[in-house]
């Protein structure tokens, strides 16, 4: 995500302070739309994917006040027609650094922010302020590359409620991503379904080794 | 997996054998059992000797807040010098940790180890506790002292749990969720299962524990950590076969099972106890006299090993039976760690079923085994396996 050319700045509107901004142009389709249009992404566009995501995952978290994006989903994910940069992840509003800024809440739905069906299990803990790190993101990562990969969410329903999927993404184990994509390599399917567990400490989370071997098999 | 001496009282020529039956590959010393001047001459020898041999020292630290009790028994420990006896509340000082971790990894540089073991104390009852919130500062400050230190071998930090705190899974995965993810992180964890007494069989042998016990390995081995097993012995194989990289296992009970017990004083007298015999396929230790007994009956209780021969005639020699368990565990460890996590899972579950078949072949021929040699270890490890896999989503 880069910014436009107007560069944040402090404007008064209505009597309020708000920060100003744009944001760079980009030319492409979000992955939403491609998931609807019945895209079947071949393993190299897969591999690029993932490999975006988790780089941008590494990126927030090495800055000093440790951020996580909170939000990563196939809405906020866009593929570009560029090879140098050929997925890019959007929107940081709910971004949040783990020792900066205190998390926000949603008073409204007693939830916290982000997109319910891509929330990773320890948000729904009442401590999750105290532990969350960036293996949340890695597991909405996940998520979003399963869901490009599959046609649809490993655990979600369409038209179901969301307690529903909150107990899903509480409880159930994911479907494997083999079995919807036999065609993907092994090790590539074992790497997505293990970004989808439930406990943090199963995740995956040494970034550069899983980066280094996308890479190297690119 | 490989498998390692646990030192201790009365080392006599057992760990050279070992070595040289290539049994075991590598020793954990302990410095209650060798004086600090032995011990620079005792690891050259093993560096001349063996020099494949992997060489490692375990500090002992948290025998230090066991300060209060009089008659503690710490041998040659207390000579070491960055050992000392410390009250719990010093400890909840990061400076005193930082310094403790200091001292104990820069004696251990000065020495001939392929790895250093950093200090640590016991989580003895919870991980909710102020104990575990110390262990944890060790932990957090392993790898940056020693990087400090400037030393270029692995550094390893001591993770000394009570079964009584593994007995709570989800405070096991909080824990587990926060040391998975340390800012300067050690190479690798040597893992201690602590029981209440080295004879409490059923607090070891409990499903929870060992479910909690394979967990660990799992999830600190996936999270790119090394993982010695302490005190691991017969339950190696299966700690191995869940990622664990190194088991060990000496020739005392007290070198079998970790209890802080052993820096107790010991009761006076008693007789010595009757040599076993370590069946791979029961899974389990029974007496030399019943292995004489059921040779013939049911010759799949030999192992068909080398050390085998120091049975035939009766009880063998007192330094031949650490040979023997070495060697079967050597065997299982060959057998039950050679696949992936989920077909080694496979060889476990097996040879769980295989020893309670054998079990029953026993106890309809009508035979009665001592209480340590029956088969009461198997439904735990059976339902532990179970409860791991839950655990670990597998």
């Amino acid at each position: 995500m880069k910014l436009g050319s107007i560069a944040p700045g402090e404007v008064q509107m209505g009597g309020l302070d708000f920060v100003a901004y744009s944001e760079e142009f980009l030319a492409g389709e979000d992955l939403r739309k491609l998931i609807q249009a019945n895209a079947r992404p071949s393993e190299v566009e897969l591999r690029q994917l993932l490999t975006c995501l988790l780089k941008a995952i590494r990126e927030l978290w090495s800055l000093p006040g440790r951020f996580i994006h909170r939000d990563i989903k196939p809405d906020n994910g866009m593929r570009l027609p560029d090879l140098s940069r050929p997925f890019v992840l959007l929107d940081l509003g709910i971004a949040f650094s783990v020792f900066d800024t205190p998390l926000t809440f949603d008073a409204q739905n007693r939830m916290p922010p982000g997109t319910f069906r891509y929330l990773a299990p320890e948000m729904l803990q009442l401590d999750f302020r105290e532990t969350l790190d960036f293996r949340s993101d890695v597991y909405a990562a996940g998520l979003t590359v399963f869901e490009f990969a599959a046609g649809q969410h490993p655990l979600a329903r369409n038209r179901e409620d969301l307690l529903t999927t909150l107990s899903r993404i509480a409880k159930e184990t994911p479907k494997a991503l083999k079995d919807f994509r036999p065609d993907l390599a092994p090790w590539f399917c074992q790497t997505v379904d293990r970004m989808l567990k439930k406990l943090p400490a199963l995740r995956p989370a040494n970034l550069d080794a899983i980066i280094a071997r996308l890479e190297e098999n690119a | 997996m490989k498998l390692f001496a646990q030192h201790g009282f009365g080392e006599g020529e057992k760990i050279n054998e070992g070595l040289r039956d290539a049994s075991i590959s590598g020793v954990v010393f302990g410095p209650k059992d060798i004086a600090p001047d032995r011990l620079p001459e005792r690891l050259s020898e093993l560096r001349t000797s063996f020099p494949t041999a992997s060489v490692l020292f375990d500090p002992q630290y948290y025998a230090s807040l066991l300060g209060t009790n009089p008659n503690i028994r710490l041998g040659n420990l207390e000579d070491y010098p960055y050992f000392r006896l410390s009250r719990r509340s010093q400890m909840e000082s990061s400076e005193r940790v930082g310094e403790a971790l200091r001292e104990c990894l820069a004696y251990q540089v000065g020495l001939p180890l392929n790895g250093i073991i950093a200090p640590n104390i016991l989580i003895s009852r919870s991980f909710d506790s102020v104990e575990a919130v110390i262990a944890k500062n060790f932990l957090r400050q392993s790898g940056s002292v020693f990087r400090v230190v400037g030393d270029a071998r692995p550094v390893y930090a001591t993770l000394a749990v009570s079964q009584q705190a593994l007995l709570d899974p989800s405070e096991l995965q909080s824990f587990l969720n926060d040391i998975t993810l340390l800012d300067s992180p050690p190479n690798g964890f040597y893992l201690l299962i602590a029981t209440s007494s080295s004879e409490a069989r059923t607090e070891l042998f409990n499903a929870d524990v060992i479910a909690a016990w394979l967990l660990l390995n799992y999830t600190l081995k996936l999270a790119g950590f090394e993982v010695i097993n302490g005190y691991s012995d017969r339950l190696s194989p299966f700690l191995g076969a869940v990622g664990g990289d190194v088991g060990c296992t000496g020739w005392f009970n007290t070198l079998r099972t970790f209890s802080l017990e052993r820096f107790a004083p010991s009761g006076t007298g008693g007789r010595l106890p009757i040599q076993r015999y370590l069946s791979k396929r029961l899974l389990n230790r029974i007496t030399h006299i019943e292995l004489d007994s059921l040779r013939n009956l049911f010759p799949e209780l030999v192992n068909g090993l080398q050390h085998d021969s120091d049975y035939t005639n009766g009880e063998p020699p007192r330094n031949r039976e650490v040979l023997q368990s070495w060697e079967a565990v050597a065997g299982l460890l060959k057998e039950m760690t050679n696949s992936d996590t989920d077909g080694n899972l496979v060889r476990c579950e097996l040879a769980v079923t295989n020893a309670a078949s054998i079990y029953t072949r026993l106890a309809a021929a009508g035979i009665r085994l001592d209480a340590r040699s029956n088969s009461e270890h198997l439904e735990p490890i059976r339902e532990g396996i179970q409860i791991f896999k839950e655990l670990a989503e597998l």
